[in-house]
């Protein structure tokens, strides 16, 4: 370290040996010190060095180093002496020693009063007064002679001013001594309280063992919600007495008899004796739930206690628990409440005084008014629609129309105006038009009578076409339109069925569908909770967010996370009510489909406290009658594809009923289930007596006669066969790419079946061109689609629609055919709805075209749209309404169920014995594999998948593509067909 | 006449296992099962105390004991050769065991909550279990993967009680379904009683169910067609799993009650021919031989009791 500067003068031989291993990066350490970089350290890893980075010594208290100025007690300056001055010149200037010279700066500071502090206006606690007040004494100490030095005890205590805080809180009627609470939410909570109360004494004879220890339970839980407010009624801030007070010689939370709950009690009984009532109870809970561990065997080490350990045989085990931890902590005890203020009375006498025996003043408690049965607790406003009031009114009197034709339309306008918007209308008018001699009929002038009649039958008119519309599920099945069916299979009625079947003249602008989720989530309970059902009617507010958690459940996109509730709940009110809505839209739900399933005889019975209110035309039947519909109802049965691995197969020694097929896509479970509210497998309901038809082969009603024609002609050409029962496969129709997927089937087509591989592969691309073509066609036209066709047609169909399928193929030869298979529906379902009386009328006319639109929703009709394509192609615009049909047929496919509804329906007619049934069905099918084994091994899902593509390409409108020129042979194929068959 | 019927009683109660041949006594607590095995000279006993026991019911005596089970054993099946057991229970797991070794040849994990039954089917090669987790589980016993052959998770609820036919897989569960699962041909057919089902047995004729509802009441379900053909009501069951079954000959239904009494009902007009009380607390389980008149029962209250006439 010296040489350090002579370096140069000398020379070395050998490498210098490094005394100090820590010269040099002491040296660094200092450095970076110095820079900073240690500071970034804790101050516990911080050193104090010196220049030469050592260590210093810091003192004996520190026990470490440095301290000073290395390591004396001096400065760098040195230890400068006060100024010197002689006492023996000038004693008298003796320096005086103030307390300022042993000060700091900052505690000089705060002894002058520069420091920081509350501004008296804002001292809500009293700190500065103390202080200020603290000085002041001090002050007036210096100057006042005393034996006793130091300030007088009392001269340190000062009144406090009141802080604005204070100030405002007494204005809002808040008094010492008072806990700062909201006073609304505490009467509330009161309120609650006193009716859990009433509800306890009431339920207390039944079960008295129970009260007794749970409602313990639950104020314990009340306390540790509202600490220091349960007890005594004007809320005291300051606690009146502690409930469990330490006295153990335990550090603070042990708890020495966690794991051995068995000695609490004795150790309680043994110490405690005075306020035993209190202690016992709480404890007494958790030993009991201990004491519900089966006996015997312990559990490991390493388990944790559960509620599956406890012995649910044991005899006390409460069952409800689960139950009532949901719920929010109710039930507050009778005694336990009460206890600290009565032990906080009694403690509390004024001594000198005694407690009187009796008292003056008592509670007198009234019995709650007794509600009319029939009180709404919401109020509602008698709307502008006076409906079911004017069904009941007596017609006017006939009077006759005026002269004048003017005067007459403008008469039938406002009447019609009238009845359609309610009497605000009128009233509006009347208003408007006082002065105007022309509208005199509206107060009471020469035509009012006539004006009068027509309103009257214009209200007529639209409420026979209302309740008839929502009448209609409730009270027969076979009226079941296309939107009813809709809100069975949990479809979002289309924009244009909402308007009734009155108005028949549509807008020009038709929306189409955009959107899949739209059309396929469950609007059955959005639309349903106008009018069936509000749970929550006593709270607009609570039904408005029920209202808006059902719109977003159900909305069928991603849910938004944060859903309803309102800006003030907290976050666990917010979940609670969560889960109330959750078990509340299921309860409507469930009340919905039974309604539906048991053709509104029912009503749901077992909905617990939900209020529907009936669709008006419901009787409400004896319990006698609800509990044989309900052993009606039960057993159901119902039936579902399920697909057994092979393997499991193999195991059973069974073959395999999907052998050969390709896996089914992952099916929806879960996530996709939530996102859209879909059956993942189609459903057959089968009621009572009904016949089992598989779904997923060919879902027809197998009646006698018919089967055996199916059967017969299905053996003679397959390609039409493969009529799939066809699960909405939402997921795979939006991200799936449509033009692989039709490739792939016709590539599996072609090479599976040599023989039929060109026709197949035409018939299929034909129809897929022919849709997307109508489609486009409608589009261009603005046609719109009459949504609410009548179930029955569709499904009346559906037995003939086979017959057509094939004899489409036939020219002239099919009408036989055709019209005892248009015959059949017309024996089943007597209320025909008036589309299909169109139908049934062009029927007659046009019988090529009626194959065609009967023959749309399923995949064999398919021939038919490619014959119709071609005739379209030529006269479109003539057969607008023939397309129309089939594109409403197209948009009747997308109801993923229908056929569902079909079996359901067909089933009630054909009285069949499920066991035979069951058998045709099976037979048909082992005929069917056996076939699509040999020629076809293309899998249903493909089937499902290609048609699927086929309806969404629809949507998408018209595709160019390659395989046009192939159209033009589906004439000669289908003559192939026809040879075939002959 | 009435003489003639009671007497007429008397005979189908006569052939009634009513008279206490042995008490089983080994378990501590509560015992959840007992079954036959397939011949019936044997039962298999499991409870609480997590072991699973071997017994000689006709003779009365102890023979194993299988200890491996972290929690309690809910159910235990045996296979028609008397060579495997299958075992599961609160710990999640089902134990393949080797009877006379006593030694656990495979655990089947999967299920994500307690497995409440088990089954093998008639070949032994496949485990059906049926769990909390509201799935059925089918396991491959031939092979040495521990993963499922495949999962039936329709249920709503809890599946309580499964049931193996030759070509079928019957789930009795919480959500009120009888759910049978048809591998021949690839169908799942669904019977909703509308009560939480307990336990199905089947009969030996395989034409019903028997269906122990929570609402104290055992359905008889016709299983081609989803009839209800009877009810049998009179016991109590309202929140244990209490096990019900039909006689080996059919003729009658018997079931255990909460209340510690075994009750019989004909199985055609649903009466209560005979009841006792067998037990001092909840009678878990029934089992009937499958040839002659005897069953056993067992109880919360850690007895298993040998019944024959």
């Amino acid at each position: 370290m010296v040489m350090d500067s002579d370096e140069e003068d000398f020379v070395f031989f050998g490498t210098p040996i490094e005394r100090e291993e820590g010269v040099s990066s002491r040296k660094k350490k200092a450095l970076a010190e110095a820079s900073g970089n240690l500071r970034s350290l804790p101050a516990w890893k911080q050193e104090v060095r010196d220049e030469e980075g050592r260590r210093r010594f810091h003192g004996a208290f520190t026990g470490g180093f440095s301290a000073g100025y290395y390591n004396t007690v001096g400065t760098k300056e040195g230890w400068a002496p006060q100024s010197f001055t002689s006492s023996r010149k000038n004693r008298a200037e003796a320096k005086q020693q103030n307390i300022l010279n042993f000060l700091d700066d900052d505690e000089k500071a705060e002894l002058e009063g520069r420091s920081l502090a509350t501004s008296s206006q804002f001292d809500t606690f009293g700190f500065t007064a103390a202080e200020l007040a603290r000085k002041q004494a001090e002050k007036e100490q210096q100057h006042r002679q005393s034996a006793i030095p130091g300030p007088v005890p009392d001269e340190l205590i000062l009144p406090v001013t009141e802080s604005i805080g204070v100030k405002l809180l007494k204005k809002m009627g808040w008094r010492h001594g008072h806990s700062i609470k909201d006073m609304q939410t505490k009467s509330l909570y009161d309120a609650r309280r006193e009716a859990r109360k009433a509800f306890l004494a009431f339920t207390s004879d039944e079960t008295n063992a129970q009260v007794e220890s749970e409602p313990i339970n639950g104020d314990f839980e009340d306390l540790l919600e509202l600490p220091a407010d349960t007890g005594s009624k004007p809320s005291k801030s300051t606690p009146v007495y502690v409930l469990n007070p330490k006295q153990d010689l335990h550090g603070l939370g042990y708890d020495p008899y966690k794991h051995a709950p068995e000695f609490r009690e004795s150790k309680r009984l043994r110490t405690s004796g005075g306020r035993e009532h209190a202690y016992s109870s709480v404890t007494k809970d958790n030993f009991s739930k201990s004491r519900n561990i089966a006996p015997g065997f312990g559990i490991g080490a390493l388990e944790e206690l559960d509620a599956e350990d406890e012995d649910v045989y044991a005899s006390g085990y409460d069952f409800g628990t689960f139950v009532e931890e949901v719920e929010e902590p109710s039930r507050p005890s009778l005694d336990f409440q009460d206890r600290p203020r009565l032990t906080g009375k009694e403690n509390g006498i004024l001594p000198g005084f005694r407690l009187s025996s009796n008292s003056d003043h008592q509670f007198q408690r009234f019995d709650p008014p007794v509600i009319p049965k029939d009180f709404e607790p919401h109020h509602r406003f008698a709307g502008p629609l006076e409906a079911d009031r004017s069904l009941y009114d007596p017609p006017p009197p006939e009077s006759p129309p005026p002269e004048d034709s003017n005067l007459k339309l403008l008469i039938e306008g406002v009447a019609s105006l009238v009845a359609r918007c309610g009497k605000l209308f009128e009233d509006l008018s009347r208003e408007k038009n006082q002065s105007n001699p022309l509208f005199s009929f509206l107060f009471g002038g020469d035509f009012f009578g006539y004006y009068e009649r027509r309103l009257w039958e214009e209200k007529q008119k639209r409420n026979q076409s209302k309740p008839h519309m929502e009448g209609k599920f409730s009270v027969d099945v076979p009226k079941m339109t296309a939107e009813s069916r809709g809100k069975i299979l949990g479809e979002r009625p289309l924009e244009r069925s909402a308007t009734t079947p009155t108005s028949s003249v549509m807008p020009a602008d038709v929306k189409f569908q955009s959107d899949l989720s739209e059309t396929f989530t469950k609007a059955s309970v959005p639309s349903g909770t106008d009018e069936v059902s509000k749970p929550y009617r006593d709270d607009p507010a609570k039904q408005d967010r029920f209202e808006q958690f059902l719109k977003e459940k159900y909305h069928g996109g991603l849910r938004c996370t944060d859903s309803g509730g309102a800006s003030n709940m907290s976050e666990g009110a917010r979940a609670r009510e969560r889960l109330d809505f959750e078990a509340a839209a299921e309860a409507i739900e469930k009340g919905h489909w039974r309604k539906e399933f048991t053709e509104g005889c029912m009503e749901p019975s077992s909905t617990g406290g939900m209020q529907f209110t009936s669709g008006g035309i419901e009787q409400v039947k004896s319990s006698k009658d609800e509990d044989l519909m309900t052993k009606a109802l039960y057993p159901k049965r119902e039936e579902f594809q399920w697909r057994p691995s092979p393997i499991l197969c193999k195991r059973f020694d069974l073959i395999d009923p999907y052998m050969g097929k390709p896996p089914p896509a992952p099916r929806a479970r879960s996530k996709m289930d939530s996102l859209f509210f879909i059956p993942d497998t189609i459903k057959l309901t089968k009621v009572e007596e009904s016949a089992i038809t598989s779904c997923d082969t060919l879902s027809l009603p197998l009646d006698n006669q018919q089967s055996n024609c199916i059967d017969e002609k299905t053996s003679e050409d397959k390609v039409e066969v493969e009529v799939v029962g066809r699960p909405v496969d939402l997921y795979k129709a939006i991200f799936s790419d449509d033009s692989d997927e039709e490739k792939e089937t016709s590539i599996v087509k072609n090479v599976e079946n040599p023989d039929k591989k060109v026709q197949a592969a035409n018939t299929t691309l034909n129809r897929l061109i022919a849709g997307d073509f109508l489609e486009s066609l409608g589009k261009e036209l603005g046609l719109e689609v009459p949504a609410d066709r009548p179930i029955s047609s569709n499904q009346d169909m559906n037995p003939s629609e086979k017959e057509i399928a094939h004899a489409s193929n036939g020219d002239i030869n099919i009408l036989p055919v055709h019209d005892r298979s248009s015959a059949v529906p017309q024996r089943i379902s007597q209320n025909y709805e008036l589309p299909q009386d169109i139908e049934s009328a062009r029927e007659g006319l046009q019988p090529r075209e009626n194959k065609i639109v009967s023959g749309g929703p399923r995949e064999d009709g398919r021939h038919g749209n490619v014959k119709l394509f071609e005739r379209s192609a030529k006269l479109h615009v003539d057969n607008l309404p023939q397309d129309e049909k089939i594109r409403k047929s197209g948009e009747n496919r997308s109801h993923s169920s229908s056929e569902d509804e079909k079996i359901r329906k067909s089933s009630r007619r054909s009285h069949y014995s499920s066991d035979s049934d069951s058998d045709l069905s099976s037979d048909h099918r082992d005929r069917y594999y056996s076939r699509s084994k040999e020629k076809k091994r293309e899998s249903r899902r493909e089937k499902r998948r290609s048609r699927r593509k086929h309806s969404k390409h629809r949507r998408h409108g018209s595709r160019d593509s390659p395989e046009k020129s192939s159209r033009h042979r589906s004439g000669k194929d289908r003559a192939d067909v026809k040879r075939e068959r002959e | 006449m009435v003489a003639v019927l009671s007497f007429e009683r008397e005979m189908s109660e006569s052939n009634l296992p009513q008279k206490e041949a042995s008490v089983l006594k080994g378990h501590e607590g509560a015992v959840l099962a007992a079954r036959f095995n397939g011949d019936g000279n044997y039962c298999l006993s499991c409870g609480k105390d997590r072991t699973i026991r071997l017994w000689n019911p006709h003779r009365g005596i102890h023979i194993k004991t299988y200890k491996s089970h972290g929690r309690e054993v809910r159910d235990v099946h045996c296979t028609s050769d008397n060579s495997k057991l299958i075992s599961c229970g609160g710990d999640r797991q089902i134990f393949y065991w080797d009877v006379s070794t006593g030694r656990v040849i495979r655990k089947f994990r999967g299920h994500d909550s307690e497995v409440n039954a088990v089954k093998f089917n008639d070949y032994a090669s496949v485990v059906v279990s049926a769990g909390y987790d509201r799935s059925m589980r089918a396991w491959d016993c031939r092979s040495h993967s521990t993963e499922p052959i495949q999962i039936m998770d329709t249920f709503q609820d809890s599946v309580m009680s499964v049931c193996l036919t030759k070509t079928e897989i019957i789930g009795g569960s919480v959500d009120g379904t009888v759910r049978t699962f048809d591998i021949r041909i690839g169908r799942e057919i669904s019977d909703d009683l509308g009560q939480p089902v307990n336990c199905i047995s089947m009969s030996n004729d395989g034409n019903c169910t028997l269906a122990s509802c929570l609402d104290s009441t055992l359905r008889l379900v016709d299983r081609s067609t989803g009839e209800l053909l009877q009810e049998y009501k009179g016991h109590t069951c309202k929140s244990y799993k209490l096990d019900c079954c039909l006689t080996n000959t059919d003729a009658h239904v018997t079931g255990g009650s909460e209340d510690g009494y075994v009750f019989f009902w004909d199985l055609v007009d649903a009466t209560v021919i005979s009841k006792f009380r067998a037990h001092a607390s909840v009678v878990t389980s029934v089992s009937y031989h499958p040839k002659e008149d005897c069953m056993i029962t067992t109880s919360v209250d850690g007895t298993i009791k040998v019944w024959k006439t």
